[in-house]
């Protein structure tokens, strides 16, 4: 812990402070989840195996597309440095506000990155509400139901997806979506 | 795009078409616009402190925030003295803000306990345990005022009798004979009997009404009136219990208010906020997963039966209307059976009172009986009434729910008109000539009210520690040890919020209607609530599987509130008939020298100063009350109409949506033509290049 916090300058430290909430205790877990020849590199990078094996990721059905999305790696292996991981932390913390989760909450859903949520993207994500296992699953006719009934409801535009600003939209009308999403 | 720029090389233009296709679907949408133009003073579009909070709004990565503050700390902003001294003053402030919030939250009651119970078993359960502390607080805060301004006034009085002055009654002697019966030996058992039915010892004590003395302290300048602290401390403790729900309630209601009705857009709602985050391991991950699963199936198989329903025939709607108001009409006899056999039971326990030993206990809780037998009976008898009204699931929870609320606080209102009839006698007048009320039987009527609550209330928490006990463990054991086809049906116990949320209004309402007469009331039901939470809390964990069809958070609560209110108004009712219609006992209390209780204030307000008087007899005039409640009136209309344009402007940012959808699609159809004409690559063709040349 000596070696790690003295890399820390002090003006980085006091931006730190300003722009994000909960930082002390990030470091710790991000630095318990490096290995022991990772920890005297100038910006560690933790394998995506590592950070799925958080006990508050461990079991989420989400997980792989959570470290995609907060990755900023170039070979997109969904590795995290600490800032990533402190805007991980950030984003699902309980006063990050309901702008920056339905942000994330979008991209965490665009299972293909395309920047919509089109009738793919929808049963993938519908597939890891219920369970990937062939008895959890819903069946075909349920599966088509259902899609036509939430592209009937938030696709404003009728262009068959759901973009940003609907999915904004539907979020703003649940209430309980900013305590949801929260680590 | 302008012209010009398509008169440079095709490759160029190919980059930027590239680029231009990219970012219509992409940056839009993912990309947040901040303006790297914008000062850093100009945060203070919600009033606090500049640039920490606007970054800290914004969804991007950490290196982009950092860029951007770097920038931002190079513009050297000119702002005036004052400007700067106010803006550091709010930095501290909301830094201040949240700490105290962090500290706050830390030391708030059962943070952690409600937390791990929100993880396991949803938000529903938890906010059942949310409405429970809610409920502790209330009754510890009510106990505090009571106890402010009754209870230690009253002993400091009692142990200094010597300078203050009671009051002595007029009327017959005999209405003021009051023996409470105090023994010197009794046998050991007793003081049990009399630790359950609020008797004996219990009787002449601070817990019940009968001992209070109508004291009104004098000491050089001092002036401490017990009754009116007594009428008005009641009187407040209602005003206060009411503030609290509706400021409970406010939030909740707003948040209600703005998103509308949660029909609309319920799939993707569901389907979008459906999972919580918070689930840890892998059990609750496969019950959540497990418990939208169902949710999901059930709602589309509403949709299927709605739209099978509205394609029936006139005379299959005719018959199925038939048969449901046949089956309302049944399940409202059933009520009204119970609320008959109480009324009887509360007569029958009023005539055996002297009885003695067990069975005199039994008969003194007869109604108490009656009325959880009820409670547990009716509801069950209905639901399966219900199976055969095939109305949709969520209807049906509704409507069980509305029976079973209507048939809890009707049962205590029957308890209570009985009680009150026995009192003040409407039918045997002779009874009730001599002193206005039934002095044979009721010396001190309200010790008896006051005591028939306390006995409600102690047997409502013994039958929820006795279900605990002797159901719902026995349950667990049984499912989990032995694997037969019954255990395999009935399965371990379910907690269900809605029955669970009734008994603890339930609980309140008789809190509520006995603290007039058991000042000591509301301390009693803190510890009860109190030590029903860690029950609860051990029973779900131990017991208890998770739902499987889970209560929204928000509109429960505002539902738990309404029913609270509910309660509140029939403990109103009859506080205010109490107040103002009853002789109060000419034999105790401090009320025992008055014709009616309500009219210590009129006597006490003839005593103030005649500058005093005019004013209040100013307030409550025409001259000040009319133009306040026309104030009020426009103040309403204003809110009202606020509220429609916030509507309005929704369903216009709606379409404004759609219209910027249909003018992007437009904009990039004319990009495709126009490039087109110009003999420059296609979207489509870009295509077929790019992935060429990825190979």
């Amino acid at each position: 812990m000596g070696t790690t916090a003295s890399q820390l300058r002090k003006d980085l430290l006091s931006e730190y402070q300003v722009v994000m909430h909960v930082f002390f205790r990030a470091h710790k877990r991000f630095s318990e989840l490096l290995s022991k020849e990772d920890r005297n590199v100038p910006t560690p990078r933790v394998p995506m195996e590592k950070v799925l094996s958080l006990p508050e990721l461990k079991s989420n059905p989400f997980r792989k597309r959570i470290c995609h999305v907060f990755s900023t790696s170039d070979m997109k292996d969904g590795s995290l440095t600490f800032e990533d991981f402190l805007d991980l932390l950030s984003a699902f913390s309980d006063s990050a506000t309901l702008e920056i989760k339905s942000h994330y909450a979008f991209r965490i859903f665009d299972f293909d990155d395309d920047g919509t949520l089109d009738g793919g993207d929808l049963e993938k994500l519908v597939n890891c509400l219920t369970g990937e296992t062939d008895d959890t699953r819903l069946t075909t006719e349920e599966m088509r139901q259902l899609i036509s009934n939430i592209l009937e409801e938030s696709d404003i535009d009728k262009d068959g997806t759901v973009n940003l600003s609907e999915f904004q939209h539907v979020i703003s009308r649940s209430p309980d979506f900013v305590r949801s999403v929260q680590i | 795009m302008e012209f010009s720029e398509l008169q440079r090389p095709s490759s160029t233009i190919a980059q930027q078409l590239v680029r231009l296709r990219s970012k219509s679907v992409v940056s839009n949408q993912n990309g947040p616009q901040f303006n790297w133009g914008s000062p850093p003073s100009e945060g203070g579009e919600e009033g606090d402190s500049g640039p920490p909070k606007d970054l800290r709004e914004r969804p991007m990565t950490m290196r982009l925030k950092r860029a951007i503050r770097e920038v931002q700390q190079m513009r050297v902003p000119v702002v005036t003295r004052w400007q700067s001294w106010k803006r550091s003053k709010a930095k501290s402030l909301s830094r201040f803000r949240t700490d105290a919030g962090g500290v706050m939250s830390y030391v708030a009651l059962w943070r952690k306990a409600l937390h791990k119970i929100g993880g396991h078993f949803g938000g529903g359960v938890q906010s059942y345990f949310m409405f429970l502390r809610f409920l502790v607080v209330l009754n510890f805060l009510s106990f505090l005022l009571i106890a402010g301004f009754i209870l230690i006034p009253s002993i400091v009085f009692r142990s200094t009798s010597t300078r203050n002055m009671t009051v002595d009654s007029t009327g017959p002697e005999v209405c003021k004979v009051y023996d409470p019966n105090l023994q010197g030996l009794v046998v050991f058992y007793q003081y049990f009997l009399d630790l359950l039915s609020g008797t004996g010892f219990m009787e002449y004590s601070y817990m019940f009404y009968g001992y209070y003395n109508n004291t009104v302290a004098e000491s050089s300048g001092f002036h401490y009136n017990l009754p009116l602290a007594y009428l008005l401390t009641s009187v407040f403790y209602f005003a206060f219990c009411l503030i609290c729900i509706i400021a409970r309630m406010g939030s909740a209601l707003r948040v209600a208010v703005a998103t509308g009705s949660g029909a609309a857009g319920s799939y993707s709602k569901m389907v979008f906020t459906g999972w919580d985050y918070g689930c840890q391991g892998d059990r609750a991950t496969k019950l959540k997963q497990k418990s939208i699963h169902y949710q999901l199936q059930v709602d589309l198989e509403e949709e299927r039966l709605q739209k099978k329903a509205l394609s029936l025939t006139l005379g299959q709607t005719v018959g199925l209307c038939s048969l449901r108001i046949f089956l309302m009409l049944i399940s409202l006899a059933l009520i009204g059976g119970a609320f008959f056999g109480i009324f009887k039971a509360t007569v029958f326990s009023q005539v055996q009172v002297g009885a003695e030993g067990i069975l005199g206990l039994f008969w003194v809780y007869l109604p108490s009986i009656v009325i959880t037998t009820g409670n547990f009976v009716v509801p069950f008898m209905c639901d399966q009434i219900a199976l055969f009204e095939r109305y949709s699931p969520s209807t049906t929870i509704i409507v069980a729910l509305f029976r079973s609320v209507f048939l809890r606080m009707i049962s205590l209102g029957v308890l209570l008109f009985t009680l009150w009839s026995q009192i003040t006698c409407f039918k045997d007048s002779p009874k009730c000539e001599l002193c206005q009320y039934n002095n044979k039987e009721y010396p001190c009527w309200e010790t008896r009210v006051g005591q028939e609550m306390y006995k409600l209330a102690l047997f409502d928490f013994l039958i929820t520690i006795a279900m605990l006990i002797l159901v719902e463990f026995p349950r667990r054991l049984f499912v989990d040890h032995y694997s037969c086809v019954l255990t395999r049906w009935v399965g371990r116990q379910e907690f269900l919020v809605p029955p669970n949320v009734l008994g603890l209004v339930y609980g309140q309402t008789v809190v509520w209607t006995g603290a007039l007469f058991c000042p000591l009331l509301p301390l009693i039901n803190t510890l009860k609530f109190f030590i029903l939470f860690y029950c609860k809390k051990v029973t779900l964990f131990s017991n208890c599987r998770p739902a499987v069809k889970t209560f929204r958070s928000t509109t429960s609560t505002i539902f738990f509130l309404v029913v609270l209110l509910f309660g509140w108004g029939l403990a109103l009712v009859a506080m205010i008939y109490s107040l103002a219609q009853i002789h109060p006992s000419m034999s105790c209390g401090p009320f025992r020298s008055l014709t009616m209780m309500w009219s210590i204030v009129p006597n006490t307000f003839y005593t103030l100063s005649l500058t005093t008087q005019d004013f209040i007899f100013y307030m409550g005039s025409q001259a000040f009350s009319i133009p306040l409640f026309i104030f009020s009136c426009v103040v309403l209309c204003y809110v009202a109409a606020l509220a429609t344009v916030y509507g309005k402007s929704v369903d216009l940012l709606k379409a404004q949506l759609k219209l910027e959808g249909r003018d992007k699609q437009f904009l990039v159809k004319q990009i495709e033509e126009l490039s087109r004409e110009m003999g420059v690559p296609t979207r489509d063709q870009l295509d077929t290049f790019d992935t060429g040349a990825a190979n």
